[in-house]
């Protein structure tokens, strides 16, 4: 599954470039007094240390892994560390990606197939934290975020990133399914076994099991000395500590294929994930129908193009951004609310941006003429 | 304080924004973009050169567009067409991906305005 990960190397500061630009445009000035002179050149040194803070390097990598690429960045001084921690965090997630996939043979696969007899079944070990808390994440978003609708998911094709629908499913289908109420709170967990109320629960842990392993993969960072990093899976991220003397940055992908929309800077852990309708979709009769499906109605969240958060867990954050979606306009803030998070964005189907005070002193619109933004309350 | 130190002090004060604007604000975009298939770099294609090119990957031939600056994935052989809609991009470490084809395009140089980019 993982290939050999391709390594570049961004050797110095970075802001080098202008600022060896800026040297040569003293050197240019010809004849300038003494103490003019200096001063110049003492502005420039000030420019030159604030930009470039103390000496490193980013190393970045990319492996096809987790059904997605992930890229991996550090910043700091020892390759050969950087390189291992890497390959440490590839291997990781290979694996997880093989323990937590729904619809391959694995412990999460036969779990599932255990499940509907109703009896109790033992937890696969590398399964149970993340079992618990989806359940605990998921019911904290009232259930619009449930991985037990796994019929759902498949039924609409969305498990298979080499299938595409061209047309919905029939209303017959989804009716059928919906009508057995399939939830992950069917699902009784104790210690280490759990058994299922309702024969029809499949659960397909889809993005939650990418936000899940990034939180791991930052603690392997962590564990193995690295203190400033960003994994990116799939585009969305966690990061820790920064990039030598200034935070990370970064931009939000604008939904309709505008480039970036937003930027933002973020530093010592913290995850930044959105959520929309242009991940994974296909159009029937001038009607999209993406990859957020409406537990409610069985068919893909609508009013809501694009939810982002920014919140320290990787794992709540990705159930956030797809609960706010399904939420809708009128019910994102009350999710939200309800999961403990502060800084959110939703972007409407009409373009205008709804977000709360605390993200709002976060992000920069990089698109003119800026959007329209209707502020939440704090709370 | 003799006049001269004030002076330069002005200078210094007064040099700030246009500094300011010239190393930490935007304007420049990408100059490369680095063509990856299954991780491992395949092409660096330059961005100030108008062209399309073809890269083969996992499922067939995807065809990107270099124009002003910018690239995109003109055309791929994924179902879902993803890489497509997802249109141009030209910031220094900005990223787009096809997926299923595992053709990824990651630009460099210019103005490294983003360290990830989240979508």
């Amino acid at each position: 599954m993982n290939q050999k990960p391709n390594v570049w190397t961004q050797v110095g500061c970075g802001d080098e470039g202008t600022a060896s630009f800026a040297m040569d445009a003293v050197c240019d000035v010809p004849r300038i007094p003494h103490y003019l002179m200096r001063a110049l050149l003492l502005v420039i040194l000030l420019a030159m240390l604030a930009g470039c803070g103390e000496r490193g390097h980013v190393y970045r990598q990319q492996a096809y892994t987790f059904g997605t690429i992930v890229d991996i960045t550090i910043w700091g001084h020892d390759e050969a560390k950087a390189q291992q921690a890497m390959a440490a965090v590839f291997a990781d997630l290979d694996r997880m990606h093989r323990d937590w996939h729904a619809w391959e043979p694995g412990p999460l696969y036969d779990l599932n197939q255990a499940l509907p007899s109703g009896e109790w079944v033992k937890i696969p070990e590398p399964v149970k934290p993340l079992l618990r808390r989806a359940r605990a994440l998921s019911e904290k978003t009232g259930w619009l975020f449930d991985p037990g609708i796994g019929q759902l998911i498949r039924l609409w094709g969305f498990n298979d990133q080499f299938y595409n629908r061209t047309e919905p499913p029939l209303q017959a289908e989804i009716d059928a399914i919906l009508a057995k109420h399939a939830s992950m709170a069917d699902l009784e967990i104790e210690d280490d076994r759990v058994r299922s109320r309702n024969p029809a629960v499949y659960l397909d842990l889809g993005g939650f099991a990418k936000g899940f392993g990034v939180d791991m993969a930052i603690a392997r960072l962590k564990e193995l000395g690295v203190t400033d990093a960003i994994v990116n899976a799939g585009g969305d991220l966690r990061v820790i500590g920064q990039r030598g003397a200034r935070p990370w940055r970064i931009g939000i992908r604008h939904p309709r294929g505008q480039g970036i929309i937003a930027s933002l800077e973020v530093a010592h852990d913290e995850s930044v994930y959105t959520s929309g309708d242009y991940e994974r979709f296909f159009d029937y009769q001038g009607r999209r129908y993406h990859h957020i499906l409406d537990p409610r109605t069985g068919y893909p969240a609508q009013g809501v193009v694009a939810a982002s958060i920014i919140h320290d867990s990787s794992a709540a954050a990705d159930a956030a951004s797809s609960a706010l979606v399904v939420a809708g306009v009128a019910g994102w803030e009350a999710v939200a609310k309800a999961m403990g998070i502060t800084q959110a964005m939703v972007i409407d189907d009409t373009g205008k941006i709804h977000m709360t005070p605390a993200m709002a002193k976060r992000i920069h619109f990089e698109v003119s003429p800026p959007p329209e933004i209707i502020l939440s309350e704090a709370w | 304080m003799r006049r001269g130190d004030v002076l330069a002090l002005l200078l210094a004060v007064s040099i700030l924004p246009p500094l300011y604007a010239v190393l930490w604000h935007d304007g420049r975009g990408g100059d490369y973009a680095r063509i990856l298939v299954g991780g491992q770099q395949r092409e660096l294609v330059s961005l100030h050169e108008d062209r399309t090119l073809e890269v083969s990957g996992e499922l067939g031939v995807s065809t990107l567009e270099v124009k002003e600056g910018q690239i995109r994935f003109l055309a791929s052989p994924c179902p879902g067409q993803q890489c497509v809609h997802n249109g141009w991009i030209h910031f220094g470490g900005d990223v787009l991906t096809c997926l299923p084809n595992k053709i990824s395009i990651a630009i460099l140089g210019g103005e490294q305005r983003f360290d990830s980019v989240n979508f």
